[in-house]
């Protein structure tokens, strides 16, 4: 800029002003600034940018909490659902039990007794599990969890019964209902079905009873014969103890 | 021409706060058992199931130890009662031998004023046997007697 000023004219002598220096060595304050004169925040206040509104019409249809951005849905929410998802998926046996006032130390011990036979205690809130479950087959489940309640997961359908031992040493658990292979059952139902035999032994006695039919058609033909034979055994055994008596004299 | 004041000076502090005011008034002295009766699977049993949460704390489990929490739950569409069997000089005093709420249509607040209405007010009250007397108290006692004596002392 010095340069394109020429300095052969008369009058255009230009000068450097002499700089003073305002900041020497110490640390500049920006968080507590001094308030300004009233003269000053009047020009400031008057001179503030206003930025034109959206038009109204673009915004109309919009709810309040859309227009002001107030509070965006937390996408964590939507993993864990779906984690909800996988374990409802995976497990033969869920449990869901209403849980009352407990200390932390005890639902530790109930936990750890749980885990011992693989079976996992786990406890959502409702609006996740609500995310997770609406619109599949395990809907019916939502009205279960609206106060406090805790979620018991198993791979494995036979453990209904250790389960419900170990549950019922703890009084604040309450056993609400549960889904067995994709059933949902109340409370009264899983109970009974703890009190089934197992898989093996409910084979067994339909095989026992299929066979029943034919054993019992068999059993009235050799009625007659089985009979003529205990009576001849009776009379064999009793001509021997005669024998016997006759010798010993 | 002023109106007279009325209304509130405080705002409220809401219906939590209500309810723990409730809650610290309750006391299940007169009560033998509690039992409480609801369908899991139905629309409004948000309420009751709330209350039994709030019966089983330590605070409110404190005021009784005898008194037995015990749930029902049923799945044939029964509506939810919470019944209060009470204990014998409750029993006389009220002329009935047990209470019970039909909670269906009851929110948690509701019931536990309805609790503190008609079952708190049954305890029983308790007489101080003996009372240990602190210094302060025992000063105050003595220095009725002893406070003339001391203050002609001092001049």
């Amino acid at each position: 800029m010095a340069a394109v000023i020429p300095k052969n004219l008369p009058l255009i002598r230009t000068s450097t002003p002499a700089l003073q220096f305002l900041r020497f060595r110490g640390k500049i304050n920006i968080q507590r600034p001094k308030e300004p004169h009233y003269e000053r925040a009047r020009v400031i206040a008057v001179t503030q940018p206003k930025y034109p509104e959206p038009p109204k019409a673009g915004t109309c249809f919009r709810t309040r909490a859309e227009r002001t951005q107030q509070q965006l849905e937390n996408p964590y929410n939507e993993i864990i659902a779906r984690e909800v998802r996988n374990w409802l998926d995976h497990s033969k046996l869920v449990a869901i039990f209403h849980l009352n006032s407990i200390t932390a130390d005890e639902i530790f011990r109930v936990r750890v007794q749980l885990h011992k036979q693989n079976l996992h205690l786990k406890s959502y809130g409702r609006k996740i599990i609500g995310q997770a479950v609406e619109g599949t087959r395990y809907e019916a489940i939502l009205p279960l969890f609206h106060s406090n309640h805790c979620i018991i997961f198993s791979p494995d359908q036979q453990k209904i019964s250790t389960l419900l031992k170990i549950t019922r040493k703890v009084p604040q658990m309450v056993l609400l209902g549960g889904i067995v292979e994709k059933t949902l059952l109340s409370r009264n139902e899983l109970m009974a079905y703890a009190q089934m035999p197992g898989l093996q032994a409910a084979q067994a006695q339909l095989v026992q009873t299929l066979n029943q039919a034919a054993g019992n058609l068999v059993q009235q033909l050799q009625a007659h014969q089985n009979s003529f034979v205990q009576v001849l055994d009776v009379h064999a055994k009793g001509e021997g103890k005669a024998d016997a008596a006759a010798e010993e004299e | 021409m002023s109106v007279p004041f009325s209304g509130a000076l405080r705002r409220s502090g809401g219906i939590v706060s209500a309810i723990g005011k409730q809650l610290k008034s309750v006391n299940l002295k007169g009560v033998k058992r509690i039992t409480v009766q609801f369908d899991p699977f139905a629309e409004n049993v948000k309420s009751t199931r709330e209350f039994l949460f709030l019966l089983s704390t330590p605070k409110v489990a404190q005021t009784n130890p005898k008194c037995v929490v015990k749930s029902d739950i049923v799945c044939d569409r029964q509506p939810s009662c919470i019944k209060f069997a009470l204990i014998d000089s409750a029993q006389e005093q009220a002329k009935v031998k047990e209470i019970r709420f039909n909670s269906d249509n009851l929110n948690t607040l509701e019931l536990l004023q309805l609790c503190n209405r008609h079952v708190s007010s049954l305890a029983p009250v308790e007489e101080i046997t003996n009372k240990v007397l602190t210094k302060a108290e025992k000063q105050k006692l003595g220095g009725g007697a002893g406070a003339g004596k001391k203050v002609t002392k001092k001049k």
